[in-house]
C-alpha cells in the first residue's frame, strides 16, 4: 500500500496530514499557506468551540422576545390534537415568566436568565429563525450535529477533522466535553465519525478525571508500567518495528505506526498540562465560575475548552445537560423552575469564555457557536412547561469572520414557526465550513452509493452574518 | 389509403412539434432554468426539475408546473412573467417577452416534450444487473488462479512466491477462526511434507465451531446488529443474543446462502417445521430503534424505521443502494422511487420487539398437544377426554384423589346484592358476574347454605373474564380490584342470634406488592388484597376460620366483600367454596367431581365422569407443561409489535409513495415488491391475500434468493472475497451500482457467482475452500510490484492485514492460555454498569475486572451497547453499529497507539503472557524465547534475544510483553 492511497484510506488523520494538505498540493496548485489552513479557499476560522444546550433551549424565554405571548397568555389557540412529535396536547398560550430587555448597540433582546451573555450581544450574530425537521430529541440532536436524522453519519467535528486535520500533535483534534451528569441524547452516537475512520470521532473527555484523555497513561495497578520501562520500552519498540519495516518494505502503514507512537508520547507529555486548570489564576476561575457550585461543572469545561483551543485542538464541543428531561434544557415541567437554574449554570461561564477568547486574541481565528437541537412551543405543557418544537429556535455565533451585532431571520409572533430568513442545520454547517475554508458542496465521501456531504443536498452560506 | 395518410400526418405533426421544442423551447430552458432545476446540475430547487417531461408534470413543492394546453394555469408562466413576487423565475433576470411568448405558445400547443421517452427509460445495462456471465477460466488449473494469472500476465506481473507454512498457518487461523494459533497448534502442519496439508488444515479449521464465531462477526457488522436500541432511549435488548447465536450456528452448519436469506426474512413461511429458525427474524430487527420517535411521531417512525430495514436488507443481500430512491428515483441506478416504497411495503406489517419461539419441532409438538389437551379439559370436550389413551391417567388420578378427600365444595349463592348498584348475574359455572354500573365503592352481600357438616375455611375465587378491562378479574381500568375486608356472619335456623365467624388467616395465590391477602382481614378499610400486575388470570384467597364451625342444617352464612379503596377497584367475577379439611390444602372441586369421586365408575353419571376426566387431564397437562423447557425469545419482528408496543396482530399498514421523501406529501399507495429492473424477476409481488403479512417477506426472500438474481450471487461471493483478501473484487461490497467501484476481475466474479450457486449449492464452506486453496491466496505478502499496481488490484501478492479488534483480544487471551471456548448464551458485559438516563445505563469500560469470569470469553459474545461502544475496540476499528459496515477501516493514529500501550486489557495480557512463560520455563532466556515463539511464531534471533534480555532484566517480563504486543510483527498478518 503506498503512502497516498493509505492516507486516503485512513482519512489522513495522522500527523496533521489531512485532506487539505493533499488537495492543496494535488489539485489546486495552491500551497497550504495560501489557504491559511483552508481546504478550498482561505480559512478565517481555525478552530471552533460549540456550546450545545441539550434538550431544546426555549427561544422565547431566552433571546426571542415575543410580546404577543403576553397579550394572548392563557388563550387556547394551538392545535386540538397532539401533533406528530409533540409529547402531549398543546395547552394555552404561555407568556415567558422572564423579563426581557434590549442590550448593546445592536439592541438584541435578552431575557433575565442570561444577564452575563447580555453584555456581549454586540459580539454575537444571531440566527433567529432556525428550523429542524423533527420534534424528537435523538434525531434532532443527530441533525444539528451530522445533518441527518438517522444515526451513522459523521458529525461536524468529525468532518472538520477529516477535512483539515489537526493543528497540533499534542492533543486530540476533536474533543467532546459532556455534562458531568451524563452523556447527551444518542450518547456517543452524536459525536460519531460515522463512516469516516474512528480517528475523527469526538474524543470524549471527562473533565474531572485524572486521565482525561482515554488511555493516556497506564493504570497504577500495573507496577511494571514504570516511566523508565515505558521510555526504554518505546525505544525498544521503535527498534523492532523499524527492523520489521525494513524487512517488509513499501508498506507505509508500518512506518505510520512507528510515527504514531512518537506522537502518542508527545501527547503524554503535553496533554496533562492542558487539562490541569490549577495553573489558571484566581480571577480566571472566578470569571468562569469554577468557584461556585452552580457554575462549577460548565465553567470548568468552558475554561478547558479555551485551554485546548489555545493549544491546538481544532474542535471542542461543550454540552450543557445530560439526556433525559432533568437538569437540562428539556423543560416540559416548568419554564420558570427548570430553565432558570440550567441557564444560570451556563450564563456566566459562556460570557467569561467569550471575554477570555477575545482578550487573548483567540477570537481572531476561533469561532464560538451557541446552539441547541430545537425550540419549544408557545403553548403551555402542564402548568408552565413547554413541549418540543422544531418550528423555530435560536443559534448565535461569535468570533472570526462573524459580523458582530447582527441577527438574521425572524420567527412568527409566537415563536412557533420561522417567519423569514429560515435557516436549517445545513445552512449553519455550510457557514461554519465556509469560515474554515471548506466548500460544503465539495467536501464529500462516497459511501454506499452516495457522495455524502455534511449538508446532504442542501445548505446556503448565511452571508448576512458574515463580516 | 386514408388510414396510412392519417398516420403519416400524425407523425409529421409530432415531428414538427419536436422541432419547435428542440429548436426554440429547450435552449431557453437550458440557458435559464437548468442551473437550478436539472439532474446535470445536480440541483432540484423547490423539488422541481425541468429536464424531463415527468419533471415538470410532477412539478415541485407547489405542484405541477405546466398544465399542457393551459398556459394561464401553469405555474411556470406565472413565474416567468414575474406575476407573483414569491415566484419570480429566473430570479436574477427576467426572460425577454419573445422568450416568454415561445414558452406560452408551446404550452398552449399541449407542451409536446420529446424528452419523455428518454426520461422514462431506465438504463439497466450495468454490469451488476446483467445476467451472470457463464465464462470459462482462461487456462486450466485452479480456476481462481487462472483468472488472476491472466490479468497479471497482461500486465507483465507474476504471482509472488508462496508464503511459508508458518505464515500461511497464521493467516489461516486468523482468517477462519479470528484467533492466532500457538506454536503447538501449527507444528504438525508446518512439518507436514504432504502437499495436501494446507487443504487438510483448511478443512480442519472449517469444521471447528470457532469458524462460525469468527464469520458471524462479519455478518453482524454488515447488518449493524447490536444489543441495545441506540439513539435516545438506548435500552438494552436482553434477547438480541439469540440472533447472534443463530448466525454462529447456521454458519457452522453451513446453511446454503439462499436458505440463509429465507431463514432471516421469513422462517415462519419457509420452515414451519423448524420453529427454532424463528431466531433468524433477529435480522430484520438488527438495526437501531428510535424509541422516542416511536412514542411521539408514529407516522414518521414507521417510514424511517422501515427505511433502515430496507436499506439493511438490500445492502446486505443484494449490494444495492435502494435507499437512495427514497426522495426521488435513484440518480444512478435503475431503482425507481416506487420500487423503494414497494420494498417498504414488504415490511409494513411488522414491528420490532421480543418474540417467543419453540426451541425445536419436538417441543413444539409436545407443547401443542398438551395445550390442546388443556383446552379440551377446560372446555370439557367429550370426544377428546374419552379417548382410550387418557383412561390410565384418569384412573390413576381418581385413585389418588379418593384417598385424599379434602375438597373445596362449591357454595351456591342464594341471595346476592350490590350496595353500589351494579348488576350481579349468575354464570353457568355458578360464579357471579358484575356488570352494568361501576360504583366507586362496593359491598357484595351474599348468602348461602353450607353443604357440609362442618367448615374450616372458605375460599373466594376471582375469575378472569374478557368482558372486564384487561381481562379482569377486577373492573378497574387496569383489570385490578382491591378487596378491603371480608366478614362472615352465621344466621342459625329459626331466627336464632346471628354469630360472627372470625377469620384467623388469609392467604392468596398471589399478592400485589404492598396489597397482601392479610390486609383483607386486618380490620383496616383502607388496606386490602389486590393482584396487579397479574391481571388477565384468575386468583383465589383462602380464609381460614379461627375455630372449626359446626354447621346446623337450615342456617345461612352471610358473606360481605367490602371493596372501598381506591375507587372502582371492584371484583368483576367470583365464586365461593368451603371445606371441612383440617389443613386447608383442599382443592376446589365442582359438585360433580366430589360426588363422582364418592361413587364407583358404574355409578357415576356421565356429567360426573366428564368432570373428573376434565380435571384429571387438566392436572396432567398443567404439570407436564410446567416441566417442559421454556420457549426461547429473540429480539425480532412480528405483526403484533408496532412502535415498540405489543398489540393485537394487525394487517400490514398501507405504504404510500412520499413525494421527495416528505411525510407530508403522500401519493399513491404502493404494494409490496422489489426492483423492477431485473430481467426474469417480477418487480411487484402478487399476493393472494394482501393482509397475509408473512407472504410479503417470503416474496422478497424468494426474489432475493432466486437463482436468476444476479445481484445476490455477485454480492455474496464478492463479500467473501473481501474478507479473505482484505478487498473485494469490487471494493464496495454494499454497492454494485454505478456509484460503486468497477470489479477488477469481472469474469472471475461471475464465474465465482455461478460456481457458488450451481456447483457449491450456496455452501460458504465450499467457497472458502476454493479460495483458500488457490495459489492466489497462498502467495507471500512480499512483493516488488508496487510501482505497476500500487493498490494491488491485480493481486500480485497477498495483502498484509492488521488484526481486527476482536481477533486482537481473542488472540491475546488464547496465547495467554486464558481463552474460554464456551459458546453462546446471553451476552457478557465487559464494563461496569450503573444507573443511567432514559432506560440506558452508565457504562465504565475502564473499570471492568479483567480477572472476572466474564473476561475470558470470545469477543463475539460481548454485549455491544450501540450508543456507548467500547473505546478500546473502537480504537482498533470496531465499527459504529449505528451504520452498516460492509468493510472496516484500518486506521493508524496516536490515540490508537495510546490505547494499545495503556489499555487495561493489554496490560493484563502482558502479565498473563509473562506468567505463562515463567510457569513453563525457569530461566529468562527460555522465557523470552517462548514469548517470541507465542507472539511471532518464530524463535528470536541473537540480536533480539540480547535486546529483550537486557530490557527484561531491567523492567521485568511483563513490561517486555507489553512492548511485543505493540509490535507490528504481532499486529500484522502476512
Amino acid at each position: 500500500m503506498n503512502r497516498k492511497s493509505f492516507l486516503w484510506q485512513s482519512g489522513g488523520g495522522l500527523g496533521g496530514v489531512a485532506l487539505s494538505h493533499l488537495l492543496a498540493q494535488n489539485s489546486h496548485g495552491k500551497s497550504a499557506s495560501d489557504l491559511n489552513g483552508g481546504l478550498h479557499h482561505p480559512a478565517k476560522v481555525k478552530r471552533v468551540i460549540q456550546l450545545f444546550m441539550n434538550g431544546g433551549a426555549s427561544p422565547m424565554d431566552t433571546f426571542d422576545f415575543k410580546p404577543e405571548l403576553a397579550r394572548l397568555h392563557g388563550q387556547k389557540t394551538g392545535p386540538d390534537n397532539t401533533p406528530e412529535g409533540f409529547t402531549g396536547k398543546p395547552g394555552a398560550i404561555l407568556k415567558s415568566p422572564f423579563e426581557f430587555k434590549q442590550y448593546g448597540q445592536s439592541g438584541q433582546w435578552v431575557s433575565s436568565v442570561f444577564p452575563h451573555q447580555a453584555k456581549h450581544v454586540d459580539d454575537m450574530a444571531f440566527l433567529m429563525a432556525m428550523r429542524t425537521k423533527t420534534n424528537v430529541h435523538g434525531p434532532a440532536a443527530y441533525m444539528m450535529n451530522s445533518g441527518f436524522l438517522l444515526p451513522g453519519f459523521p458529525c461536524l467535528g468529525a468532518w472538520t477533522s477529516y477535512a483539515l486535520g489537526n493543528l497540533t500533535d499534542n492533543l486530540p483534534t476533536f474533543v467532546v466535553l459532556p455534562d458531568g451528569r451524563g452523556l447527551p441524547y444518542n450518547e456517543r452516537g452524536t459525536f460519531s465519525s460515522g463512516f469516516l475512520p474512528p480517528i475523527h470521532q469526538g474524543t470524549v473527555i471527562k473533565s474531572n478525571s485524572k486521565s482525561p484523555v482515554p488511555h493516556l497513561f497506564a493504570s497504577k495497578q500495573f507496577s511494571f508500567a514504570t516511566s523508565d520501562s515505558e521510555r526504554e520500552g518505546l525505544s525498544l519498540l521503535k527498534k523492532i518495528n523499524q527492523s520489521h519495516a525494513a524487512e517488509h518494505p513499501q508498506d507505509s502503514r508500518l512506518e505510520s505506526r512507528i510515527r504514531a507512537y512518537e506522537l502518542a508520547a508527545k501527547m503524554q507529555l503535553s496533554a496533562p498540562e492542558a487539562f490541569d486548570l490549577s495553573s489558571e489564576p484566581k480571577h480566571i476561575h472566578q470569571a468562569y465560575g469554577t468557584d461556585k457550585a452552580v457554575t462549577e461543572d460548565f465553567g470548568r469545561r468552558c475554561l478547558l475548552a479555551r485551554r485546548l483551543c489555545e493549544r491546538g485542538t481544532r474542535f471542542v464541543q461543550v454540552w450543557s445537560g445530560p439526556q433525559g428531561n432533568k437538569n437540562n434544557w428539556d423543560n416540559h415541567g416548568s419554564i420558570s423552575k427548570e430553565l432558570a437554574p440550567i441557564a444560570a449554570a451556563v450564563d456566566k461561564p459562556i460570557a467569561a469564555l467569550l471575554q477570555d477568547l477575545k482578550q487573548r486574541g483567540l477570537l481572531e481565528d476561533t469561532l464560538l457557536v451557541w446552539t441547541t437541537e430545537f425550540g419549544r412551543t408557545p403553548f403551555a405543557q402542564g402548568a408552565d412547561g413547554r413541549d418540543h418544537n422544531g418550528g423555530t429556535f435560536v443559534t448565535w455565533m461569535a468570533g472570526a469572520g462573524i459580523k458582530a451585532g447582527t441577527s438574521y431571520g425572524q420567527s412568527d409572533d409566537l415563536a412557533f414557526q420561522t417567519a423569514e430568513g429560515t435557516t436549517y442545520c445545513y445552512d449553519l454547517h455550510a457557514t461554519i465550513l465556509h469560515l474554515m475554508g471548506i466548500n460544503h458542496e465539495k467536501l464529500t465521501v462516497r459511501q454506499n452509493g452516495i457522495d455524502r456531504r455534511l449538508t446532504d443536498v442542501h445548505g446556503h452560506i448565511v452571508h448576512d452574518i458574515l463580516s | 389509403m386514408p388510414f396510412r395518410v392519417l398516420i403519416l400526418s400524425l407523425l409529421s405533426i409530432s415531428a414538427q412539434a419536436d422541432d419547435l421544442f428542440s429548436s426554440q423551447v429547450l435552449p431557453i430552458l437550458k440557458d435559464n432554468c437548468y442551473e437550478c432545476h436539472s439532474h446535470e446540475a445536480d440541483k432540484m430547487k423547490g423539488g422541481l426539475t425541468l429536464d424531463s417531461r415527468s419533471g415538470w408534470a410532477n412539478g415541485g413543492d407547489s405542484g405541477p408546473t405546466i398544465i399542457p394546453g393551459k398556459p394561464e394555469n401553469s405555474l411556470l408562466i406565472t413565474a416567468i412573467r414575474h406575476e407573483d413576487s414569491d415566484y419570480e423565475m429566473p430570479p436574477k433576470k427576467k426572460l425577454s417577452d419573445d422568450e416568454i411568448a415561445i414558452i406560452t405558445n408551446w404550452i398552449k400547443r399541449g407542451a409536446p416534450d420529446p424528452r419523455d421517452t428518454q426520461a422514462k427509460k431506465i438504463d439497466t445495462n450495468w454490469w451488476s444487473l446483467r445476467p451472470l456471465n457463464a465464462v470459462k477460466p482462461p487456462i486450466s488449473g485452479h480456476p481462481i488462479d487462472a483468472f488472476i494469472e491472466e490479468k497479471l500476465t497482461q500486465n507483465n506481473l507474476n504471482f509472488a512466491p508462496p508464503a511459508n507454512r508458518t505464515a500461511l498457518a497464521r493467516r489461516l487461523f486468523v482468517d477462519l477462526h479470528g484467533v492466532l494459533p500457538t506454536p503447538e497448534e501449527i507444528s504438525t502442519y508446518v512439518e507436514d511434507q504432504n502437499p495436501q496439508a494446507t487443504k487438510q488444515l483448511v478443512n480442519h479449521l472449517l469444521a471447528s465451531p470457532r469458524y462460525g464465531e469468527r464469520w458471524a462477526r462479519h455478518w453482524l457488522d454488515t447488518i449493524h446488529f447490536a444489543d441495545s436500541h441506540g439513539c435516545e432511549h438506548d435500552q438494552k435488548r436482553p434477547h438480541a443474543w439469540r440472533f447472534r447465536d443463530y448466525v454462529i450456528e447456521r454458519l457452522n452448519a453451513d446453511v446454503s446462502w439462499d436458505n440463509f436469506i429465507k431463514e432471516q426474512l421469513a422462517p415462519d413461511v419457509f420452515y414451519p417445521n423448524e420453529p427454532q429458525l424463528a431466531a433468524g427474524l433477529g435480522f430484520i430487527a438488527a438495526g437501531p430503534l428510535e424509541l422516542s420517535r416511536a412514542g411521539t411521531a408514529k407516522h414518521t417512525f414507521d417510514y424511517l424505521d422501515r427505511d433502515d430495514i430496507v436499506t439493511q436488507t438490500m445492502s446486505a443481500f443484494a449490494s444495492t443502494t435502494a435507499n437512495c430512491a427514497r426522495c426521488h428515483n435513484h440518480k444512478f441506478d435503475p431503482v425507481s422511487q416506487e420500487d423503494y416504497f414497494a420494498l417498504q411495503a414488504v415490511f409494513s406489517g411488522v414491528g420490532k420487539g421480543d418474540i417467543e419461539f419453540e426451541p425445536s419441532q419436538e417441543l413444539k409438538t409436545k407443547r401443542h398437544h398438551l395445550q390442546s389437551l388443556l383446552s379440551a379439559a377446560t372446555n370439557k370436550d367429550y370426544s377428546q377426554l374419552t379417548q382410550d389413551r387418557y383412561q390410565p391417567l384418569i384412573q390413576s388420578w381418581i385413585s389418588t384423589h379418593r384417598k385424599n378427600n379434602a375438597f373445596w365444595h362449591p357454595l351456591t349463592l342464594e341471595t346476592f346484592s350490590s350496595s353500589g348498584g351494579a348488576s350481579l348475574t349468575r354464570q353457568d359455572d355458578g360464579s357471579l358476574l358484575a356488570h352494568g354500573h361501576l360504583p366507586d365503592q362496593e359491598n357484595y352481600t351474599l348468602t348461602t347454605s353450607l353443604p357440609l357438616k362442618k367448615i374450616t375455611a372458605l375460599r373466594l375465587d376471582v375469575l378472569e373474564d374478557d368482558r372486564h378491562p384487561k381481562g379482569g378479574p377486577g373492573r378497574a381500568e387496569n383489570g385490578n380490584f382491591h378487596l378491603s375486608e371480608v366478614s362472615l356472619k352465621w344466621f342459625p335456623p329459626n331466627a336464632g342470634t346471628p354469630v360472627s365467624l372470625k377469620i384467623s388467616r388469609a392467604s392468596a395465590d398471589f399478592d400485589q406488592e404492598k396489597w397482601t391477602s392479610a390486609q383483607a382481614i386486618d380490620g383496616n378499610l383502607e388496606s386490602g388484597w389486590a393482584i396487579y400486575p397479574k391481571v388477565d388470570q384468575s386468583h383465589h384467597i383462602v380464609l381460614e376460620l379461627e375455630e372449626d364451625f359446626d354447621v346446623i342444617p337450615g342456617g345461612k352464612l352471610a358473606i360481605t366483600l367490602k371493596q372501598l379503596h381506591p375507587p372502582k377497584h371492584i371484583i368483576g367475577r367470583f365464586k365461593l367454596s368451603a371445606t371441612d379439611a383440617e389443613d386447608a390444602t383442599a382443592r376446589p372441586f365442582s359438585t360433580d367431581v366430589i360426588n363422582g369421586l364418592a361413587k364407583t365408575a358404574d355409578e357415576r353419571t356421565k356429567n360426573e365422569q366428564l368432570a373428573i376426566s376434565a380435571i384429571a387431564l387438566k392436572d396432567y397437562a398443567q404439570e407436564a407443561l410446567s416441566k417442559l423447557p421454556p420457549k426461547h425469545t429473540v429480539y425480532g419482528v412480528s405483526n403484533f409489535w408496532s412502535h415498540a408496543k405489543k398489540l393485537a396482530p394487525y394487517p400490514p399498514k398501507p405504504v404510500r409513495l412520499l413525494r421527495r421523501g416528505d411525510i407530508d406529501k403522500p401519493q399513491q399507495e404502493v404494494g409490496p415488491g422489489a426492483l423492477s429492473s431485473l430481467r426474469h424477476l417480477p418487480g411487484r409481488f402478487p399476493l393472494d391475500d394482501p393482509n397475509h403479512e408473512p407472504a410479503r417477506r417470503a416474496a422478497l426472500a424468494d426474489w432475493l434468493s432466486h437463482p436468476e438474481n444476479p445481484l445476490t450471487w455477485r454480492s455474496i461471493v464478492n463479500r467473501v472475497w473481501h474478507y479473505h483478501f482484505g478487498q473485494g473484487l469490487t471494493n464496495t461490497p454494499n454497492d454494485l451500482g454505478r456509484m460503486g467501484s468497477i470489479p477488477s476481475h469481472p469474469e472471475l466474479l461471475d464465474w465465482l457467482a455461478i460456481w457458488f450457486r450451481d456447483q457449491a449449492k450456496g455452501s460458504l464452506k465450499a467457497l472458502h475452500k476454493l479460495i483458500l486453496t488457490s495459489k492466489t491466496w497462498q502467495q507471500s505478502s512480499l512483493s516488488s510490484a508496487h510501482k505497476v499496481d500500487s493498490t494491488n488490484q491485480l493481486l500480485s501478492h497477498m495483502r498484509r492485514q492488521r488484526l481486527g479488534a476482536g481477533a486482537f483480544r481473542d488472540s491475546l487471551l488464547h496465547l495467554s492460555g486464558k481463552l474460554e471456548f464456551t459458546m453462546g448464551g446471553p451476552g457478557i458485559e465487559q464494563f461496569v454498569k450503573s444507573a443511567g438516563h432514559q432506560g440506558s445505563k452508565k457504562l465504565e469500560y475502564e473499570n471492568f475486572d479483567w480477572n472476572s469470569a466474564q473476561a475470558a470469553r470470545r469477543s463475539i459474545y460481548r454485549v455491544v451497547w450501540r450508543g456507548i461502544p467500547d473505546p478500546f475496540m473502537e480504537a482498533l476499528d470496531f465499527p459504529d453499529l449505528g451504520l452498516l459496515t460492509p468493510k472496516r477501516t484500518s486506521s493508524v493514529s496516536s490515540l490508537q497507539s495510546l490505547a494499545l500501550f495503556n489499555n487495561n486489557f493489554v496490560l493484563h495480557s502482558s502479565q498473563w503472557l509473562s506468567d505463562r512463560a515463567k510457569k513453563e520455563h525457569q530461566d529468562l532466556e527460555s522465557q523470552i524465547h517462548r514469548l517470541i515463539e507465542l507472539l511471532w511464531l518464530r524463535p528470536p534471533n541473537v540480536k533480539e534475544q540480547t535486546l529483550f534480555k537486557t530490557y527484561a532484566q531491567q523492567h521485568g517480563l511483563s513490561a517486555l510483553c507489553r512492548i511485543l504486543i505493540n509490535s507490528n510483527e504481532f499486529l500484522f498478518i502476512e
